[in-house]
């Protein structure tokens, strides 16, 4: 390969990486949302929760891997908690309620961890088998962000797995589409959107013990990439996650690409995309139910 | 009458002589001088004695919340430090009274509309003396407008973009102590040009705002008048707080660029350098802000090894030279160990550094407080203007009269590993830090080779005043 | 009768106190009461479309964001420029924006509506952080002059004197909201509240639902404008994330709920609560974000038909006893 084309060919695999670190976060919020109707606005705040828990369990173990276990999941017992003593009673005052009740909770939740881990840049490590570049056809390529989109590709296919061919995903499926009638059932269905949403919280926080190493861990931490996959979940559709896997890799495209070549403009592109979009399909690409 | 005009004249060359003779003698006498410095041996950051009632008060006009929260903590513990200092002296005279030093936080949250209100309040509520900030040109610029609309003292100290004091934003309440960036890239492309005559090809890589704008126009004109061999390879401006920076470094990669120029401050920086060595990217750094000490801890030695800071405080070579600077530094130093969260981080160990600007930069206002002999603004104005003092390692700050920016020597810092560092850091233990490359040989980038620009229509519309 | 001559003894006693205010507090606080005004226009603006035809926006800064851009534009451009003008040019382009979208937004409804909003104001905030030739991008256009209010040959005020900045502001906002109380009253006021509650039944009795839509929709953008064109005059400064950050969007929704939704004056309520609020915290603690995200999620969990409708509770609970 050539310098040019190794450029290039490097900028569409940086827009891979954010494009499924952007999926992660969006493929949580697109069922919450699909499933439950719930805006959770609070989502990145879980994504940087995670980052800042990862910080803590590499602190006191040292392992990056125990991180990577212990982070997500102690993300999505609150996001758990979140939804069960909290958002299933603001539920009946409709998206207004959640909006102003998930601004709370992220506002609450940075101050917490401001107050926690205090305001400086905090180091994450990459483990050291993850360190390095991997060299190939004249094109270096750092092994960890290869890492991150072989994790999300895993992720994406367990997740389709499940919900594509056990009883549960059906079930979930199938309330994403009617709720009342799964409920009819006789199935518990506070029980599943209780699982649905400590998943969906569970990945924001796989997202942000992914990108803790890359980024240094700080309370702005989940401004732009929280902001950017409210637009992958609205232009993929709210509800589809092959909507969001869609959109994810194509705004991480926009967004390498752009840099590459209208350098200034790059933020405006992903922008552009979704009101073009959302101006010829309102719901989104993917999205049907209103 | 001809004999008596010839007379006269006589007498004006005779006080002219006088006068030149006098200034620079006058010069010499305000510094900051260690052996007046009061008992610090109970500094302590973490429980800070404030004074209150009849004080002369100082604002700290900063974050002390928000994603830059840490910047106001270490605002505070310089300006906190050295309000301590001369409250153990025993205050300043002032207005006939002797005054101690109150030191008040007013958190502007990075938000506009929060930094006039909260400026206000200090200005017509708490009827502070000075406001002293901050983070953010667009942040100094209000709190200008509040300094000027009700006649207060502004101290710019950390907000360093020359567009603040041009002739459309120029106020005369408000000084501005600290580098401009028009300094910043004289002085890095005099570095370049004119000393180290090495690298050629340049990459431009700044935030996307009047800051990043201004430090960048500023290498850009130091390289045309420094270093006219010089090749710009790229120019990019990145949006502030970014999370990805992979596809701006695959083109400085590609552009074949020897040297990153960059004004980012953390974290933009820390993401920058992180990411830039993930990728295998062993560039130098050309920067003003990428040194804080546990981001280039965190990056390790050999990432930060190569970097190259221009610092507005600093020796040529090696950091101690007298008694003072040790007692100085000891001051600070010595308790270090007993402060608390959140000022037991490396980023307070030495109180050199970022945080030895602001603390002189302070210094340097209590001192023209204390020859003003009053919180009068127009006294302050008064001995301000055109004044001279020098600081602890012997570095003449200059006030220039007709803009208020200040006239001083730079240092570029070049950063190496702990077991080199002592080339600078000549006390115990002989490095810096042991876990980063720090400071090594260091130059002195003489002042009036990196003058701030001025805007000439500044001229005229002060002559009038 | 007898309520008339309270109600207008009310509005007397409002009016003197609001001319002695400064008199009373002091500049400091009169600037605090002008940031609660432009913010109570705004959110009574944006009630508007969501208390009144429960359309929800998640975008309204665009309209906050191109008022104040259009006033500090035009004062920066044009010199000379005069003061009611420059008001004008700000709500004058608000409403011009809001023109343009709202052959695309009333089409749409729910979640669609929220999230086009959405789309647009960022991508507004956007534009205006990128093209900082125009919009003076993260630093924003400021320093303008702001010129004094006077009819050539009477009278000339001094717009820098925040005391006299104080009681044009208050003339311009309160006299919005009073527009916009009187246009809820109207017989068109009350067809929007029917396209809310039952928009078929409005298109049966033969009023076109999306053009009652429009015209509230571009009302609400213009007021919406004139609230920032005061604000940009205020600050002296307006800057992409002032006017159109995703957080200046979700203001009014907030200031909405916590004053009372489905109240007209419950806006005004929740500028006030959130202006003593932050007043309050701002000064005993750094943790001000901590106490707004408790205060939210408190009022949506206990109280959420916001101030109004809990005041509303108490003395409906009141009189009930009282009855017994």
């Amino acid at each position: 390969m050539d310098p040019v084309t190794a450029m290039y060919v490097a900028q569409g695999m940086h827009g891979l990486a954010y494009g499924m670190i952007l999926f992660l976060l969006a493929s949580g919020l697109t069922l919450i949302f699909g499933m439950m109707g719930i805006l959770n606005l609070a989502h990145a705040t879980f994504f940087m929760l995670s980052a800042y828990l990862c910080y803590q369990v590499i602190a006191w173990t040292g392992s990056f891997w125990l991180a990577l276990l212990i982070a997500p999941i102690v993300t999505g017992i609150i996001g758990v908690l979140l939804e069960r003593f909290l958002l299933r009673k603001v539920h009946a005052f409709g998206h207004i309620g959640e909006l102003i009740l998930t601004v709370g909770v992220s506002l609450v939740i940075l101050e917490s961890v401001k107050v926690f881990w205090g305001t400086e840049s905090l180091p994450v490590q990459i483990p050291n088998v993850l360190q390095g570049l991997v060299t190939a056809g004249g094109l270096d390529y750092p092994i960890y962000r290869l890492f991150i989109i072989g994790l999300s590709l895993v992720i994406l296919i367990v997740l389709m797995l499940i919900l594509y061919k056990t009883r549960l995903g059906m079930v979930v499926r199938a309330a994403v589409s009617d709720a009342d009638m799964v409920d009819a059932l006789g199935i518990n269905v506070p029980l599943v959107f209780m699982l649905v949403f400590g998943v969906g919280t569970w990945m924001a926080g796989v997202a942000g013990v992914a990108i803790a190493p890359i980024l240094t861990v700080f309370p702005g931490l989940a401004d732009q990439v929280g902001m950017d996959a409210f637009i992958v979940v609205v232009v993929g559709g709210f509800g589809s996650l092959g909507g969001a896997l869609l959109v994810a890799i194509i705004c991480g495209l926009l967004n390498s690409y752009g840099v590459q070549f209208v350098s200034q403009l790059a933020p405006v592109l992903m922008y552009i995309f979704m009101a073009i979009v959302l101006v010829f399909k309102p719901m989104g690409l993917f999205g049907e139910r209103e | 009458m001809k004999g008596k005009k010839w007379l006269l004249s006589i007498v004006v060359v005779v006080c002219c002589i006088a006068l030149l003779g006098l200034s620079p003698a006058m010069g010499a006498k305000s510094k900051f001088d260690p052996s007046k410095m009061g008992d610090m041996s109970d500094l302590d950051l973490s429980n800070p004695v404030i004074p209150t009632g009849d004080t002369i008060k100082i604002a700290i006009v900063a974050s002390f919340s928000g994603p830059a929260a840490a910047v106001g903590d270490i605002y505070f513990a310089s300006v906190q430090s050295v309000a301590h200092d001369y409250n153990k002296r025993g205050g300043i005279l002032v207005d006939g009274k002797k005054k101690l030093v109150q030191v008040i936080k007013a958190n502007h949250e990075s938000k506009v509309p929060i930094a006039k209100k909260v400026s206000e309040r200090m200005v017509l509520q708490e009827k502070v003396d000075v406001l002293w900030g901050t983070n953010g040109s667009h942040l100094m610029k209000v709190i200008n407008q509040v300094a000027d609309k009700y006649k207060t003292i502004a101290v710019s100290a950390a907000a360093v973009s020359d567009e603040l004091y041009d002739a459309q934003n120029f106020s005369r309440y408000s000084f501005m102590t600290s580098i401009s960036t028009s300094q910043v890239g004289r002085g890095m492309a005099y570095y370049y040009g004119q000393v180290r005559k090495k690298e050629t090809k340049f990459y431009i890589l700044c935030q996307d705002y009047l800051f990043g704008h201004s430090i960048a126009g500023g290498f850009k004109a130091g390289l045309k008048e420094y270093y006219p061999d010089a090749e710009l390879v790229g120019e990019d401006y990145h949006k502030l707080f970014l999370t990805d920076f992979a596809p701006y470094l695959t083109k400085v990669k590609a552009a074949g660029a020897e040297v990153v120029y960059t004004g980012d401050w953390i974290p933009d920086a820390a993401n920058l350098l992180v990411q830039a060595r993930q990728m295998g990217l062993d560039l130098p750094f050309a920067n003003l802000f990428i040194n804080n000490p546990p981001f280039l801890q965190q990056v390790g030695i050999e990432g930060t090894d190569g970097l190259v800071h221009i610092g507005q405080i600093g020796s040529d070579g090696k950091a101690f030279k007298t008694e003072g600077q040790i007692k100085y530094y000891k001051a600070w130093n010595d308790q270090y160990p007993k402060w608390k969260k959140p000022f037991d981080t490396t980023t307070y160990e030495h109180g050199t550094g970022t945080i030895g600007a602001y603390r002189m930069q302070t210094y340097w206002l209590l001192d023209v407080i204390e020859r003003a002999g009053s919180t009068d603004p127009e006294k302050i104005i008064k001995v301000w203007e055109n004044d001279t003092w020098e600081d602890v390692n012997g570095t003449v700050y200059k006030m220039r009269g007709i803009d208020h920016k200040t006239e001083r020597d730079l240092f570029i810092e070049l950063y190496v590993p702990p077991e080199q560092q002592k080339e600078s850091m000549n006390i115990e233990p002989y490095y810096w830090f042991k876990d980063c490359s720090n400071t090594g040989p260091s130059y002195k980038l003489p002042a009036d080779k990196v003058t701030p620009v001025m805007d000439p229509k500044l001229k005229d519309i002060r002559k009038g005043s | 009768m007898m309520n008339k001559m309270l109600k207008w003894i009310l509005w007397l006693a409002g009016f003197v106190f609001l001319i002695l205010y400064p008199k009373l507090f002091g500049i400091y606080y009169s600037n605090v009461f002008v940031t609660f005004a432009i913010f109570a226009l705004y959110a009574t603006s944006y009630n508007l479309l969501l208390g009144y035809t429960g359309l929800l926006s998640f975008g309204h800064a665009m309209f906050f964001g191109t008022g104040a851009y259009g006033t500090a534009l035009a004062l920066t451009h044009i010199s000379g420029f005069p003061l009611i003008p420059a008001l004008l040019a700000g709500a004058l382009a608000a409403a011009i924006l809001a023109l343009i979208l709202c052959p695309i937004m009333v089409r749409v409804g729910g979640t669609a509506f929220a999230m086009l909003h959405l789309a647009f104001g960022g991508l507004m905030y956007v534009l205006a952080l990128k093209l900082r030739h125009i919009t003076g991008g993260e630093d924003g256009i400021g320093g303008f002059d702001i010129p004094p209010f006077s009819i050539p040959g009477i009278v000339s005020f001094d717009m820098t004197d925040p005391l006299q900045f104080f009681y044009f502001a208050m003339v311009v906002l309160i006299g919005s909201i009073w527009i916009l109380w009187f246009f809820t009253k109207t017989p068109f006021g009350q067809i929007m509240i029917a396209v809310r509650d039952n928009a078929k039944r409005v298109d049966y009795l033969g009023f076109r639902v999306p053009q009652t839509k429009a015209v509230i929709y571009v009302f609400s953008g213009a007021f919406c404008g004139v609230a920032g064109a005061v604000y940009a005059l205020f600050q002296n400064l307006i800057s992409a994330e002032d006017g159109f950050h995703v957080m200046t969007s979700f203001a009014p929704i907030m200031l909405t709920m916590v004053g009372g939704i489905g109240s007209f004056f419950g806006p005004i309520f929740g500028s006030a609560i959130f202006g003593i609020l932050e007043e309050l915290t701002t000064r005993y603690t750094e943790r001000v974000e901590l106490v707004f995200g408790l205060v939210l999620i408190f009022v949506i969990m206990f109280a959420p038909m916001g101030f109004v409708g809990t005041v509303k509770m108490i003395k409906e609970k009141w009189f009930t006893r009282q009855g017994v």
